[in-house]
């Protein structure tokens, strides 16, 4: 008997190309140079470096509002600490550590809080958004610090190897880290687990409370990342420094496939959604369309593909009636 | 007593914490006119906060209503500067936009299949982008805010005695919410599909009319608040509710409706609502940096949450084993 093929499987890749092709016909002259693509995946190297972190927090159902404040608080850390070792190399290696570190316990206090107390995700990283900024608004004291910097700072964000900058490199990198713990440890077979049935995997022996706990502080870290890289892009931080970031992260894995719900996404996937993103902004960037109508297309350009992704997968809609929607009632959020 | 009873008296508990702390705090913050401006300002998001906790209670999330908002501020503003029709004309229009996005939300969740949450993002753009392209602009093309001074629409900012009409508004809303929700069909299926949508389903209910007509509240409250925010505001601008979306769900889940659906009522993101704008309030009155305010309310919002998760987990125990030693008594 002949093989089926699987079309929904394919959907993705099939979203990408169309995309490719459109804005290649659209803009023929712009869109499809090696310059103008780096650029995309320039542009794109934070939301995808702060997407592999974060994905272990979807994958275990939880959520991170704070990822956006956190990622400029990191800044800010990296950028605060350089001048604080008088603009040398070895203030910048100080200030990596230090946004790590911030990352780090960030990722602490969400993990501790969510799992010891079992309050709800959404609203304690809600209000650590809040404190994050707060944190921000002191360090910076409302003001713009630029940090033009020892050459090994500004490198992380501008230098290019082989044509393409830095910062994709480090998303590579970091991507293959996150793929490789997800897809090929235990540890990460534990994580699809504890999201996709919390009680039958504490059943089975795995600690969900201490995997939980290391999802937020695998995101706080790789937000920390984020923000260091983005420090460096744009050589300068503020408090305002990645706001929003946290839609646009979020967005990006549920484009690519991430469950909100817990338990199904991949690494590839999220990565795919944060190019989409990126192509979307640029195309955008490339049409002209005025920013404040950035809205209306990318709006509809995610309801169509998410739409599109769900029709593929119709079948599984079908299997289990609440497949696709935000938080199912096997655990709160 | 009831365990939603008990809900309700820890959130109150709580609510009464942090105003015997403000009040001690700052002398200003127990006077009348301060709380009935903490009331005004607990208002709209309570009001936006009913159709809320309806789409929380299906296990769904808004995250469009602050746009929204914007979309019916911005409707009205250009009946307002281009047409000589009388203002109640301008409140049907606002609420049609109000009920229209949300009915295009409850289409796009229901009917498209896709998550809530990317759902209404992807609506909370292009609800912003409408705003936007709607939007009053001078002869240069820089848009601009639109007064809207027309004293029968000024007075609904106002007050009625000593009560802002906002809070009459909430008050009606509240109790006709709790009543719909807990007296009628409609309320019931909202809790149905919202504890398991296979379950629901399987029983004859149209999860998929239940869910549009939860969105679709939403737009009528969010309408609603639109008006009596702009009537305060005497004008509108494209930025109107940046940033507001989270503001009724964090109420509503402070009041103990969960996210992951099928509990929670009306009474307890009432008492969220007066809870979050106590606590705007009461941090501002403490006259400090804006930087520090972010950070004090960041950081008992939390303490709050963790006391209340801590309390909720003992009383679940007690009870637990109250119902243990009970069945062993019967046993005997």
């Amino acid at each position: 008997m002949k093989k089926k093929i699987q079309w929904g499987k394919f959907s993705k890749p099939m979203i990408l190309v169309a995309f490719v092709i459109i804005l290649t016909i659209l803009r023929p002259d712009s869109f499809p140079t090696l310059g103008n693509i780096s650029n995309v995946l320039w542009s794109v190297s934070v939301y995808g470096i702060m997407v592999c972190g974060t994905i272990f927090v979807f994958l275990v159902g939880g959520i991170d509002l704070s990822i956006g404040s956190l990622c400029g608080l990191s800044a800010v850390v990296i950028v605060k600490t350089i001048h604080a070792f008088g603009d040398t190399e070895g203030g910048v290696a100080a200030g990596i550590m230090a946004a790590l570190l911030v990352g780090a316990l960030a990722g602490v206090i969400h993990g501790f809080v969510i799992t010891k107390f079992k309050v709800p995700a959404f609203l304690v990283t809600f209000a650590t958004s809040s404190i994050f900024l707060g944190l921000s608004m002191v360090l910076t004291n409302n003001k713009i610090i630029s940090c033009l910097g020892p050459d090994l700072f500004t490198a992380i964000g501008m230098m290019k190897i082989l044509g393409f900058p830095i910062p994709i490199y480090v998303m590579l990198i970091i991507a293959i880290v996150s793929w490789f713990v997800l897809r090929k440890t235990p540890f990460g077979r534990y994580m699809y687990a504890i999201g996709g049935n919390p009680a039958a995997a504490r059943l089975s022996g795995i600690n969900d409370t201490g995997l939980t706990f290391l999802a937020y502080i695998f995101s706080g870290i790789s937000t920390a990342l984020g923000g260091i890289v983005l420090a460096s892009m744009t050589q300068q931080c503020m408090a305002s420094t990645g706001s929003g970031y946290e839609t646009e992260v979020i967005t990006a894995a549920v484009i690519g496939g991430v469950s909100l719900l817990g338990g199904e996404g991949t690494v590839p996937g999220a990565i795919f959604g944060a190019v989409i993103i990126g192509l979307l902004n640029n195309g955008l960037n490339l049409m002209s369309v005025p920013s404040t109508e950035h809205g209306l297309v990318k709006g509809i350009v995610i309801i169509a593909a998410v739409a599109f992704d769900a029709l593929q997968h119709q079948d599984q809609a079908k299997k289990g009636f609440s497949f696709f929607s935000f938080g199912k009632s096997k655990k709160t959020a | 007593m009831k365990q939603t009873t008990v809900r309700h008296l820890i959130s109150l508990g709580m609510l009464l914490v942090l105003i015997v702390m403000f009040s001690i705090l700052s002398p200003y913050f127990l006077s009348p006119d301060n709380l009935l401006e903490v009331a005004r300002d607990a208002s709209v998001v309570g009001i936006i906060g009913v159709g809320v906790t309806y789409v929380i209670i299906t296990a769904g999330i808004d995250l469009s209503t602050g746009s929204a908002m914007a979309l019916v501020g911005m409707t009205m503003a250009n009946i307002y500067a281009y047409t000589v029709w009388p203002i109640w004309i301008m409140l049907v229009f606002g609420i049609l936009v109000g009920l229209l996005a949300g009915l295009f939300n409850g289409f796009v969740v229901a009917r498209l299949h896709l998550p809530e949450f990317i759902a209404t993002l992807a609506t909370m753009g292009i609800y912003r982008a409408l705003t936007y392209a709607i939007a009053i602009r001078d002869a240069g093309g820089v848009i601009q805010s639109q007064a809207m001074t027309d004293s029968g629409f000024t007075a609904l900012g106002g007050a009625a005695g000593p009560v802002y009409l906002v809070t009459i508004a909430l008050i009606a809303a509240i109790v006709i919410g709790q009543i719909v929700l807990k007296y009628t069909r409609f309320g019931t299926n909202l809790y149905a599909v919202g504890a398991s949508q296979k379950a629901a389903a399987l029983s004859g209910i149209n999860i998929a009319k239940v869910r549009i007509l939860a969105y679709v509240v939403t737009g009528f409250c969010v309408a609603v608040g639109a008006i009596f925010t702009t009537a305060r505001l005497q004008s509108t601008t494209a930025l109107l509710g940046d940033g507001f979306e989270f503001d009724p769900i964090a109420a509503a889940v402070v009041g103990g409706v969960a996210l992951s659906g099928g509990s929670g009522d009306i009474v307890g993101t009432l008492i969220g609502a007066l809870f979050m704008a106590a606590l705007d309030n009461g941090v501002l009155k403490l006259h400090m940096n804006t930087a520090y305010q972010y950070i004090i309310k960041g950081i008992i919002l939390i303490l709050v949450v963790m006391f209340d998760a801590w309390y909720k987990g003992r009383m679940e125990k007690a009870a637990q084993e109250k119902g243990v030693k009970e069945a062993a008594a019967e046993n005997e």
